[in-house]
């Protein structure tokens, strides 16, 4: 029974049911002990005032004497002999009792109640059946028993209306979610509500107004996205018309070069979107595990190297194995390689970047440095927003890539930091992560330890 | 025609000049606000194509600052920024057209045409000067009725004349008119383009002007 209206009516019909049971069971107990008492009395009286008339003449009692139709009071009279001298009811004599006072016996079929005194030498019994205590006893029970029962439908009727009323609110509020499109989050109205479910609408709107947050987020980060697009797919829907212009093989053959550029440029652009939109639910799922940043550090150099030796840069990594966190690899990877990708834009031909990490105090801290430009102090707010580029218009870039490797950073509460770069010129941009997450290789090889 | 195009990402603005180019304009390009200031007070364009997102300068914001020195320059807007309030904003702030990314070079073209000849007070697309006529949209320039071939610069040259029937245009200016920065201009340029110009269509097309420079005389 999952109805709460239905589950609380049977509870309470069961309830008054079982209270009735009790309360009759008790009546009936108690009325049989209080009947027994009083018919034995009744009995007794009968059977000494017979003893009166039988030690006179049994000829006067020729009609039923006082005996109680009602309460089936029989009357035997016996001579010493044992022979019957009167009785009162002649269809079913009961045998003589061998002893005097009360007694309970079984005749045909039937219980007896039976009260036997001796007047003189004659012996006097009345007896009555038991069936008649019972029947009494049954009759108070039943009438404690029927009006509770009898109260029962019309309870019912009422616990149903009164539950009712009493749930109309989470009807109500049942009836304000269903009508939501997922676009109104706006939060429940609280005023009216029963104490109880107030907890329950304050949590909703909890929910509700997070969840709006995070579709706002996300409705910006399509738009922002969509923008961004734009210019690339421009780009290729012109280069896609110079090609079609051309008529010489030469020009045919640069403007393909130049459609080719395009296409790689769009589709680094929707790959770091794609990298930016999986990054948290990714890592959410993946457990963090033991990193060490320098294998971190070395993987992003080693991929990077291509780059660099083509632009003639030199990069230096000087990396500390013993500095290990606990960390999403691949994500942490990600950012590296952004930072080095970053620095080898930046950098001019010929430069150099250095990739380092380190523990200061107690944190752990990988950073990429470099000789370039290096970025102006009013630009250094607005680096790590999503699609900021710099006024250095010459770089190609998505403008994500910092944006990237701050929400990696803020996934292992981390943070990212400018600082001057190599010699003084250029920039460094530093990852540190906390001591929660920063361990050293010996703690972390104790922890293995314990748990393997 | 001498355009300046203002476009901060290298690849949109590489294709646009060279779309451009192809149609036969001289397309000066800068990629930042503040160059694109300096370009039009420098060179005075006969149109500017201007994006709105700018680093240093935005694009609105030269518009802006151009109307308000009651500046006619024709200008047209190219930008991603393609909601109607964007595009309403951008009319208002003195743009004579709004093209949305991504956007066809041919209608581009098309476009800037119309706009040079708005600006020259112009409705019909051809331009007539005694026998000779210039179908700007074919690039086709045609005396007594049969096609000429010319050389770009030459159709520049003959075309910078022919907007202004009897205004006369110095050798400096029609340089300025026909060729690019960092195009490479011999010193007696002009003179070569305005010879053989006379050579194919006639003596009496292109006038001197004795220490000015040179005209197309005005026949209406």
């Amino acid at each position: 029974m999952k109805s709460l209206r239905a589950r609380l009516l049977a509870a309470l019909i069961a309830t008054l049911l079982v209270a009735g049971a009790l309360a009759s069971a008790a009546t009936y107990f108690s009325a049989r002990a209080e009947v027994s008492a009083l018919l034995d009395e009744e009995l007794r009286q009968v059977a000494l005032s017979v003893r009166d008339y039988a030690l006179l003449d049994l000829t006067t009692l020729a009609p039923t004497p006082s005996a109680d139709a009602e309460h089936r009071v029989v009357v035997q009279v016996w001579d010493p002999a044992g022979r019957v001298l009167y009785l009162s009811d002649n269809s079913a004599p009961l045998p003589l009792s061998a002893r005097t006072g009360f007694t309970t016996l079984t005749h045909l079929d039937r219980q007896w109640r039976m009260f036997t005194t001796l007047a003189g030498p004659r012996v006097v019994q009345t007896a009555q059946p038991t069936s008649v205590r019972t029947a009494l006893a049954a009759d108070a029970a039943l009438r404690i028993l029927v009006p509770i029962v009898a109260v029962i439908p019309l309870l019912a009727g009422l616990v149903w209306l009164i539950v009712g009323k009493a749930l109309e609110p989470l009807r109500k509020l049942a009836a304000a979610l269903q009508t939501r499109t997922p676009a109104s989050l706006d939060p429940l109205p609280v005023g009216g509500l029963p104490t109880e479910v107030v907890p329950l609408v304050a949590s909703l709107n909890g929910l509700l107004s997070r969840l709006a947050q995070s579709f706002d987020a996300q409705r910006r980060f399509a738009g922002d996205a969509a923008h961004e697009l734009r210019t690339p797919l421009t780009a290729l829907a012109l280069q896609i018309q110079l090609v079609e212009r051309a008529t010489e093989a030469d020009e045919r053959a640069a403007a393909i070069a130049r459609l080719k550029e395009g296409v790689r440029r769009a589709t680094r652009l929707v790959q770091q979107l794609l990298t930016l939109a999986r990054i948290e639910p990714e890592a959410a799922e993946q457990p963090m595990s033991t990193v060490t940043l320098a294998r971190v550090a070395e993987g992003a150099v080693a991929e990077q190297q291509a780059i660099a030796d083509s632009r003639r840069i030199e990069v230096v990594a000087d990396v500390d194995h013993a500095v290990a966190v606990q960390g999403a690899e691949d994500a942490l990877a990600i950012l590296a390689t952004n930072l080095l990708d970053n620095a080898l834009r930046y950098t001019p031909e010929g430069g150099r970047v250095a990739v380092r990490v380190r523990r200061i105090a107690d944190e752990a801290v990988l950073e990429v440095a470099d000789d370039g430009p290096g970025i102006p102090p009013e630009e250094r707010d607005r680096v790590f927003d999503r699609f900021y580029r710099g006024s250095e218009v010459a770089v190609p870039g998505s403008g994500l890539g910092l944006a990237i490797a701050r929400e990696v950073a803020a996934l292992h509460g981390g943070r990212l930091s400018l600082l001057p770069g190599i010699d003084g010129r250029g920039v460094t941009v530093r990852l540190t992560l906390p001591p929660a997450a920063a361990k050293t290789s010996a703690e972390v090889a104790t922890v293995a330890h314990e748990s393997g | 025609m001498r355009l300046l195009l203002v476009e901060d990402d290298a690849m949109v603005g590489e294709a646009v000049r060279a779309g451009l180019q192809d149609d036969g304009f001289v397309v000066d390009w800068v990629r930042d606000g503040a160059a694109a200031e300096a370009a039009i007070a420098a060179h005075e364009p006969a149109l500017v194509l201007l994006d709105l997102g700018l680093p240093k300068k935005g694009g609105l914001e030269i518009l802006r600052a151009l109307r308000a020195r009651h500046c006619p320059l024709p200008v047209l807007v190219i930008t991603a920024r393609d909601t109607v309030k964007d595009r309403i904003a951008g009319l208002d702030a003195g743009a004579d057209d709004y093209l949305v990314k991504p956007f066809d070079l041919d209608e581009l073209a098309a476009r800037v045409r119309a706009l040079l000849r708005r600006a020259a007070g112009r409705a019909e697309p051809l331009l007539e000067c005694g026998p000779v006529t210039i179908d700007s949209a074919k690039r086709e320039v045609r005396v007594h009725g049969k096609p000429v071939a010319l050389s770009a610069k030459e159709y520049l040259l003959l075309a910078a004349l022919m907007e202004r029937p009897g205004s006369v245009l110095s050798r400096a200016q029609l340089e300025d008119r026909i060729y690019g920065w960092g195009e490479e201009v011999s010193s007696n340029a002009v003179e070569v383009h305005v010879h053989n110009l006379r050579r194919k269509l006639g003596e009496e097309v292109i006038r001197t002007v004795r220490g000015v420079g040179y005209t197309v005389p005005d026949e209406r």
